[in-house]
């Protein structure tokens, strides 16, 4: 029971989230029920469907772990968005400009992807760490010159020789593999699950994960306990970012069919911001940030469906979103659905 | 003439289910003094507050001059001549005394104009007989002072029945009597007054009457003059005396711990300890007594490894310690019960498993290779820990949230006692905690003692350091004011000193 | 008394620094009354943003979803506008919303007992979806919408060259709030409510009121400078419209220690960064030799810059962000 109560306080929210989504869709003159049900079967209707929906779901659980890691050390630590861009540059640099044996350049990209993800991490954690600076003043800040950045070298350095509206591709050799003829899920999901069950592992499994979690929950108890906080939060940005570079990366060597970043960064922007409202539904736990993962990733790919059978614009779902993280703000609303529950 | 105030079959539930108020009848006449007395938990704060209307009753009815009322906040209650003093304080610590004095009834609707209103709060000051500096903000001020204003505040508004909830705790002896003289004065002027508190001589000394509280029901009801301090405990706590831990007599060993001009530097950046020197031998308990805020917590956290040294030195078995940290306090023999366990000791969220090596978490002892905590290990060693220290706890996994206080700290002590450590440093060890906890802790600190280790005990409740320890020391404004063997002291002159007197023929 | 003078002085020094380097582009092609201009429109909502959120704060409430409120009525203050063929009722339709979405965020911090950030961050991130939305609801077309031209609320022309009225109004709003908090007993009490709510429950005023007003005035200010962002000055709105300007307006909050009027002179030396960084974008001579790119990252580093040099010890209300119940 215990463990089930934040499962179900998710899908109140994710519920209460749609229903107030559908509620924007009516001025409009949409159609909820029929945009919702264009939704659901375009996410899952086919084995097809649920491979994109998983493919949608793949970065998804990575900036949530960006954001969940932060939280657990007592950190909103919001940069997974620049973090990633930069991440999707060194892949796109890694994976297109250097040649090397297949499998190797696999590993080269994806790693050289997730160092650039935790080095843009590095600053706003020093900041936080020697000055005190809030990280979400420092990470948005951040946010946004790393999206000048990367459209900057995106365009100056990496572009596609006479297409300028993206960067070169990724040579075949740094390819994840497809994993279905026709779909856009490759194998990178399972790095992406490791990666997710490996920083379970570490908040629960090991001293630095206990040392990181007591600074979170009582930063003076984990003085007391003689734990190097500063250590710790820059621990928790460093895997943060390495988190978010993967996301990067997974956009890149990871998706077909482009291969490639897009020059406005159309392939990549807001998935750090949505990794938010993923790790909320998912409690902050790595685990958690999957399932939530998939079900934004649902929302994602049905949400091209709703465009197309019901004309709401796709975006709505990232309204919902923000209108599911909302509901979890609120915790007299679960005293109240406890209590009706319990009468 | 009837009582000013009635209130009747008060019941109140909280919230989240806890039973606070099971029934409770209460009344209050003109120019008298009644004394609320219970244990923590009783209901006393939760009773008043409803009368002072901050919390509404579940059930049940206040008459006022026989007409029953309604307060649906604090101001309708004020309106009705009812003010309360809380022990928390509600003053805005960067105002000054007169702003917080006129905080909601300023005299115009736009513009702070503060001078017109200085006059009146002047003369009724002046009419109370109360002296305030006005224009100090109160987080400069001295708690005795800041009280003072408290009371000011409300009787600024016209009060007629002042509810003082545990005014003594934070006051030096000496304040308190000129507290009481404050309101036997205000009696005579007609006020009716409520004084909830928990000790015994205080409300035998003040009050016309005892209401005695517990487990939220009113167990006895008496006219000072009647009352006798064994019968009143007895209602308070329900059994006849509480058994006094026995010690066994034994001479002290070698010193454990040397302290030598010791200095340490507070939040605010100044001394907070100021040169103090003493040592706790092998089988012996040191007491600190003090008001809170005169350098304990800080001389605490200093032998504890969280505050670096300023000045002077501490040896341990003889040897010098350097610059400490908590680890390394740990490995040289120190245990420490910090003051707060909310605050220092634990984490509510982790599971009791979590909390029962925290501090501990480096240890080898609780880990496998590559920094992996050994969980089998773990768990074994907390369920030995809850066993050993009659923690009662919904299971070794279950979030330390979902224990009682007096288990939380009992984890807390038995995870310090057990890491075998020569000197045990015990800083307020069984605040706020139940009866049957504190006596427990007391005991364990006891034991400790005479197993042989060193324990310095740090407590602002002094008769938990007259009862525990061989050797007290009483600490005024970040000094020793009286070190000596605990006979060597009476309690009045404990108290002159715990205000800063030093009596006579009692030089350092 | 000396951090606000310390800060003022920082202020100064900064606003000098960005002088001398205007005057250095001046050398190179820039006209310093255009830079200033540019200064003060980008000025403009920032300042609006950040001091009504200085007002909050000190109430206790802490609202980081300004950058939400700054896209949401950015769109609906075009809308209004059109609706009535006027730009100033878009600036009011813009105000109307922007204190809705604040009385909403403050119901749920003070009834609700929300946590405050996750709660800001959600209205953010509903924004980043809720305007793109909204645009293609209302106008059919993806991502941006451009006004006829006679909508836009004209500017003044003066010597300093031409300033929007909203402008003047920005600085008029900082000091009104500046003497709000400090000269008036509705002041006396949102610091008093901040601090220690308890004092101001048991004077008998009602802490939820308080917080509330400042909930829905820091939301209306924001309203004013989301909508004034096209109707004043970019003459069309693109669903990044804010570009993270309500989180720069909260830099400037928190330098500011929560002073309104230091947060304006924050305000003001940011907008002259967005100002260099628009001049250099459009000088002849200059853009050429520094990438675009890089000119628009200035007001972020800057930013960035700015907090970490002078952050300090500065106290803040000790209940900011938390909910008040009486136990």
């Amino acid at each position: 029971m215990r463990r089930a109560r934040p499962l179900l306080e998710s899908l109140v929210a994710v519920g209460i989230g749609l229903i107030a989504g559908g509620a924007l869709m009516l001025p409009f003159r949409y159609h909820p029920l029929k945009a919702y049900q264009a939704l659901f079967q375009g996410a899952f209707g086919t084995p097809h469907d649920v491979m994109e929906t998983l493919a949608f779901a793949t970065p998804l659980m990575l900036t949530a772990v960006t954001f969940a890691v932060g939280v657990r050390a007592g950190l909103f630590n919001i940069g997974a968005e620049g973090q990633m861009y930069i991440g999707a540059i060194g892949a796109v640099f890694a994976a297109s400009l250097l040649p090397l044996p297949p499998g190797l350049h696999i590993l080269v990209a994806t790693l050289v992807a997730m160092i650039c993800g935790a080095l843009w991490s590095l600053v706003p954690a020093l900041l936080k760490i020697w000055r005190g600076v809030h990280e979400v003043i420092s990470t948005i800040m951040f946010n946004w010159i790393a999206f000048h950045l990367a459209t900057y070298l995106a365009i100056y350095y990496l572009a596609e020789p006479g297409r300028a509206e993206r960067t070169r591709p990724a040579l075949p050799t740094a390819r994840y593999p497809i994993l279905a003829e026709g779909s856009t899920l490759t194998a990178v999901i399972f790095v992406a699950i490791l990666f997710c069950l490996a920083v379970y592992f570490l908040l629960w499994g090991t001293r630095m994960g206990y040392e990181m979690r007591l600074v979170g929950e009582n930063p003076e108890a984990a003085r007391y306990a003689g734990v190097q906080i500063g250590q710790a939060l820059l621990w928790s940005f460093l895997i943060g970012g390495m988190a978010a570079g993967l996301a990067g990366a997974s956009q890149i060597i990871g998706r077909p069919p482009a291969w490639s970043l897009y020059a406005t960064l159309g392939n990549v922007a807001t998935l750090g911001f949505d990794g938010i409202g993923v790790a909320l539904v998912g409690r902050n736990h790595p685990l958690g940030g999957i399932l939530a993962a998939i079900l934004f990733g649902a929302l994602q790919h049905g949400g091209r469906f709703m465009e197309y059978h019901a004309g709401v614009v796709s975006e709505l779902v990232r309204a919902v979103n923000g209108l599911i993280v909302i509901t979890l703000a609120i915790p007299e609303l679960w005293t109240l659905v406890r209590r009706r529950l319990t009468l | 003439m009837g009582p000013r105030i009635e209130m009747r079959g008060i019941h109140k539930v909280y919230p989240d289910g806890t039973v606070a108020l099971r029934g409770v009848d209460f009344r209050l006449g003109p120019g008298e003094i009644v004394g609320l007395l219970g244990e923590n938990g009783a209901g006393k704060t939760t009773l008043m507050k409803i009368l002072s209307g901050l919390l509404q009753p579940t059930r049940g009815e206040i008459r006022i001059d026989g007409r029953p009322v309604r307060f649906r906040n604090p101001a309708d209650a004020l309106r009705a001549g009812i003010g309360m003093v809380h022990q928390i304080f509600t003053l805005v610590p960067p105002y000054t005394a007169l702003e917080n004095i006129i905080l909601g009834q300023e005299g115009s609707n736009l513009w702070l104009v503060k001078d017109r209103a200085r006059d009146q709060v002047q003369r009724l000051l002046e009419e109370v007989g109360l002296s305030i500096p006005l224009d100090t903000p109160m987080e400069l001020l001295p708690i005795g002072v800041q009280q003072r204003v408290e009371i000011a505040k409300v009787l600024y508004r016209g009060t007629q029945t002042l509810i003082l909830d545990e005014p003594t705790s934070a006051l030096t002896p000496l304040e308190v009597d000129e507290l009481f003289r404050f309101l036997r004065r205000l009696k005579e002027g007609g006020r009716s007054i409520v004084f909830i508190t928990h000790k015994l001589r205080e409300v035998l000394e003040i009050s016309d009457r005892i209401v005695v509280l517990r487990n939220g029901r009113v167990t006895g009801e008496i006219s000072t003059r009647e009352a006798t301090p064994e019968l009143l405990a007895e209602w308070m706590v329900g059994r006849a005396v509480v058994p006094r831990v026995s010690r066994s007599p034994h001479p002290p060993g070698e010193p454990v711990l040397i302290v030598r001009d010791l200095e340490v530097i507070g939040d605010l950046g100044l001394p907070a300890v100021k040169g103090v020197s003493f040592e706790v031998r092998a089988g012996e308990i040191f007491g600190i007594a003090g008001v809170e805020g005169n350098g304990q917590s800080e001389l605490a956290q200093a032998l504890g490894g969280l505050r670096p040294i300023h000045r002077g030195e501490i040896l341990l078995d003889g040897k010098p310690l350097p610059a400490l940290t908590p680890i390394e306090a740990y490995r040289r023999g120190i245990a420490h019960i910090p003051e707060d366990r909310l605050r220092f000791g634990m984490a509510l969220n982790f599971e009791v498993a979590e909390n029962s090596i925290l501090s501990r978490q480096w240890e080898p002892t609780f880990l496998r290779g590559w920094g992996r905590l050994d969980w089998p290990r773990i768990l074994a060693f907390t369920a030995a820990l809850l066993q050993r220290f009659q923690v009662i706890a919904p299971g070794v996994r279950a979030p330390a949230r979902s224990l009682s206080g007096g288990n939380q700290q009992k984890l807390v002590v038995g995870r310090e006692l057990a890491k075998e450590p020569r000197l045990i440093l015990a800083v307020h060890p069984t605040r706020g905690l139940d009866v049957a906890s504190t006596a427990y802790i007391r005991e364990l600190l006891v034991q400790m003692r005479d197993a042989g280790k060193a324990v310095l005990l740090i407590s602002a409740d002094l008769d938990e350091v007259l009862e525990l320890s061989d050797r007290i020391a009483v600490m005024y404004e970040g000094k020793f004011l009286g070190v000596g063997p605990v006979e060597a002291f009476t309690r009045e002159e404990i108290g002159l000193m715990m205000g800063g007197i030093v009596p006579q023929g009692r030089a350092v | 008394m000396s951090g606000f003078l310390s800060r003022l002085g920082w202020i100064v020094l900064a606003i000098l620094g960005l002088g001398l380097l205007a005057y250095g582009l001046d050398q190179v092609g820039l006209e310093p009354i255009s830079l200033l201009e540019a200064g003060l429109l980008a000025m403009t909502p920032l300042a609006l943003a950040a001091v009504g959120e200085c007002v909050n704060e000190k109430a206790g409430v802490v609202n980081i979803g300004l950058e939400g409120i700054l896209l949401i009525t950015a769109v609906v203050g075009v809308w209004v506008a059109e609706q009535f063929g006027s730009g100033i009722a878009g600036l009011i339709g813009g105000m109307v919303v922007g204190a809705l979405i604040g009385l909403v965020l403050g119901l749920l911090a003070v009834y609700g007992r929300a946590d405050q950030i996750i709660a800001g961050m959600g209205l953010n991130l509903f924004a980043l979806g809720f305007t793109p939305y909204l645009l293609m609801s209302l106008w059919a077309f993806p991502g941006i919408h451009i006004f006829p031209r006679e909508l836009m609320v004209p500017r003044w022309i003066t010597p300093l060259g031409q300033i929007s009225p909203v402008t003047l109004a920005a600085i008029l709003l900082a000091f009104l709030a500046h003497i709000l908090l400090h000269h008036t007993v509705l002041g006396f009490r949102i610091r008093a409510v901040g601090e220690k709510p308890e004092a101001v429950d048991v004077a008998g005023v009602r802490v939820d009121g308080l917080r509330l007003f400042t909930s829905v005035l820091g939301g209306a200010l924001c309203g004013l400078g989301g909508a004034f962002m096209p109707l004043a000055w970019f003459g069309g709105v693109v669903k990044e419209i804010s570009a993270g300007r309500g989180f720069i307006a909260l830099a400037c909050v928190v330098f500011a220690g929560l002073e309104p009027l230091l947060a304006l002179a924050a305000a003001f030396l940011f907008g002259l960064t967005e100002g260099i960084a628009y001049a250099v974008a459009i000088t002849p001579g200059v853009k050429e030799r520094i990438p675009f790119y890089f000119v628009n990252m200035l007001p972020y580093v800057v930013t960035l810059l700015v907090v970490t040099l002078v952050i300090g010890r500065r106290r803040f209300p000790r209940t900011i962000g938390r909910p008040y119940t009486r136990e």
